[in-house]
């Protein structure tokens, strides 16, 4: 399912522009979406979830435009949706929630949605709390009955907002390993802080930044965008002002180890180091996170 | 629709509150004097007729329980953005509209089971003491014709309303609309009480049932001697009865598309 957006907009009220005449192309297969805090990101995810309309602009999925209630609806008929701020029902079990869930998606067979749902739990390592009232789960839990949820009908597009947010280290890497299986022929959209899931899961990623695109291409070619620009800085000192800190490790040698992201060398001491993804992202994110920290 | 009406009623249904509140209401009410509900079992006080008996219980549980049937309901509507569901439900293909359908009913009809539940009650034990089995015909004509328009007025706009305001002051609102619009005798102030748009049903209870209370002598409808809104009291006849169960139900599927248009509207904005 191949997503085109075009000029895309969204202004909320007081003027605030969430999306700012946003433009990209979101192949079949994982993709990843990268940015900081207020870039956009969360907006762009809700308005291709349908459930928030652009100020202007367009966009389709799989030819679909969402512009149109029969476009939305196609599109949601082959949705899943893991919202970043993820809510559940407390009185109903986990499997009641699923149950809940599968029929508003068209899972209409009792057979067919108890034999889906029964899966996903089991997917999720939950088949044994299914039948416990989510009032009582952790937050990594019900972060796992998300996960399920937005796979319950075999969707064509999944969009995933901040999945791996809550789940211990061993669940981070099992969902990842679950949605690149997942991916295949169908569109998955990973939208995370954690630079690291990009890195092991998607081929392609794009940088938002203020709404706009700042970066689209391949993993590769972000991490290259930080060619030249990574280094290694020991000193006693506070870090200096120019440039990023990506790390800080205390020394062997005494004071502290610096990995700095900056255009040019940030003392007469710091050496030059290979770049990575983590490093690319810092590079082309960086106009915002300056002034974020103007 | 099926699908949120029956997950809602579920839900609905667990909650304590739901069997506690109308619970505490009734004892409370006997505590202080309710005496149509002691006098039902006195064979020397209760009403000659099954039918006078039948209606006379129905005013008195749905003037009492629907106060806590809309409180109840104030909630419903907006926790789904309060517990953070509506972004997984929004991005279902299931229409927005037969999903706050589904939750109408689906709660609405939880939050009426122990009203239904006493009122049942109630009616049955009367009709076992006293013999007089044709009131359980009459409990379940007044339920229809009386209580369940009342309460599917009460929850639309309980549903609705705390879309526009927190749903704490609505229930304060509704509790003093209630006794203004519906226990006040129209000749104390101005009032929507005992006119068409009385959701205690007094248009029915006067023209369907010929009930004008337990001692013949109360006024449930037609004009009030030098009451103002007057015109809203017309001389109650059956056509104007039933005319007045389609306003209250007009009136509650105008507080549903209000709630969706809302609803819509926020989705744009947001």
């Amino acid at each position: 399912m191949r997503i085109e957006i075009a000029g895309l907009t969204k202004t909320f009220r007081g003027g605030v522009a969430a999306l700012d005449g946003l433009d990209l192309t979101v192949p079949t297969g994982m993709f990843g979406l990268l940015g900081a805090n207020g870039a956009g990101k969360t907006t762009l995810m809700r308005i291709l979830a349908g459930i928030a309309r652009p100020t202007a602009g367009r966009v389709t999925v799989g030819g679909h435009d969402l512009a149109t209630t029969a476009g939305r609806h196609a599109v949601q008929r082959g949705l899943g949706y893991l919202p970043q701020d993820l809510g559940v029902y407390p009185d109903l079990t986990a499997r009641q929630f699923l149950d809940y869930v599968a029929l508003l998606k068209g899972l209409d067979d009792p057979t067919v949605r108890r034999r889906r749902v029964g899966e996903l739990l089991e997917v999720v390592a939950l088949t044994g709390q299914a039948n416990r009232r989510l009032r009582g789960f952790s937050g990594g839990m019900r972060q796992r009955v998300g996960i399920a949820q937005a796979l319950l009908a075999d969707p064509r597009l999944l969009i995933v907002d901040e999945p791996t947010a809550g789940l211990d280290p061993e669940e981070r890497i099992r969902f990842r390993t679950l949605l690149s299986q997942f991916a295949g022929d169908r569109t998955v959209l990973l939208s995370t802080h954690i630079v690291d899931d990009i890195a092991q899961t998607c081929r392609e990623v794009a940088v938002l930044s203020r709404g706009r695109l700042a970066f689209r291409g391949t993993v590769e070619s972000l991490t290259r965008e930080a060619a030249g620009r990574v280094w290694s800085l020991t000193t006693a000192g506070p870090p200096p002002p120019d440039g990023t800190v990506v790390s800080a490790l205390p020394a062997a040698e005494g004071g502290m180890r610096y990995r700095i992201v900056a255009a040019t060398a940030p003392g007469p001491t710091a050496q030059p180091l290979e770049p990575a993804l983590e490093d690319g992202y810092l590079t082309v994110a960086a106009p915002e996170r300056s002034a974020l920290n103007a | 629709m099926i699908a949120t009406l029956l997950y809602e009623f579920r839900m609905q249904i667990r909650k304590r509150s739901v069997w506690i509140v109308p619970a505490l209401t009734l004892v409370l009410f006997v505590l202080i004097g309710g005496s149509l509900l002691r006098d039902l079992f006195d064979p020397a006080e209760r009403p000659p007729e099954a039918r006078l008996a039948v209606v006379g219980l129905a005013v008195q549980i749905h003037a009492l329980l629907s106060i806590g049937f809309g409180c109840l309901l104030a909630d419903r509507l907006v926790r789904d953005d309060r517990l953070r569901v509506a972004p997984i439900l929004d991005a279902t293909p299931a229409s927005p509209g037969a999903r706050l359908v589904g939750k109408y009913l689906g709660a609405g009809a939880a939050t009426a089971v122990p009203i239904a539940v006493a009122f049942f009650g109630f009616a049955t034990a009367y009709a076992g003491s006293s013999g007089s089995w044709s009131a359980l015909p009459w409990a379940l004509a007044v339920f229809g014709a009386v209580m369940v328009p009342g309460l599917l007025f009460v929850a639309a706009f309980a549903l609705t309303v705390p879309l526009i305001m927190p749903a704490p002051l609505f229930r304060v609102l509704f509790v003093g609309y209630w006794l203004w619009g519906n226990v006040v005798t129209p000749d104390l102030m101005p009032t929507l009480s005992r006119t068409v748009l009385n959701p205690l049903g007094g248009y029915p209870m006067a023209a369907l049932f010929d009930f004008a209370g337990i001692d013949g002598d109360d006024q449930w409808a037609g004009p009030f001697p030098g009451a103002t809104l007057n015109f809203l009291r017309p001389e109650p006849t059956p056509l104007i009865a039933w005319l007045s169960i389609a306003l209250l139900l007009v009136l509650a599927a105008a507080a549903l598309t209000g709630g969706h248009l809302a609803r819509l509207a926020e989705r744009t904005r947001s």
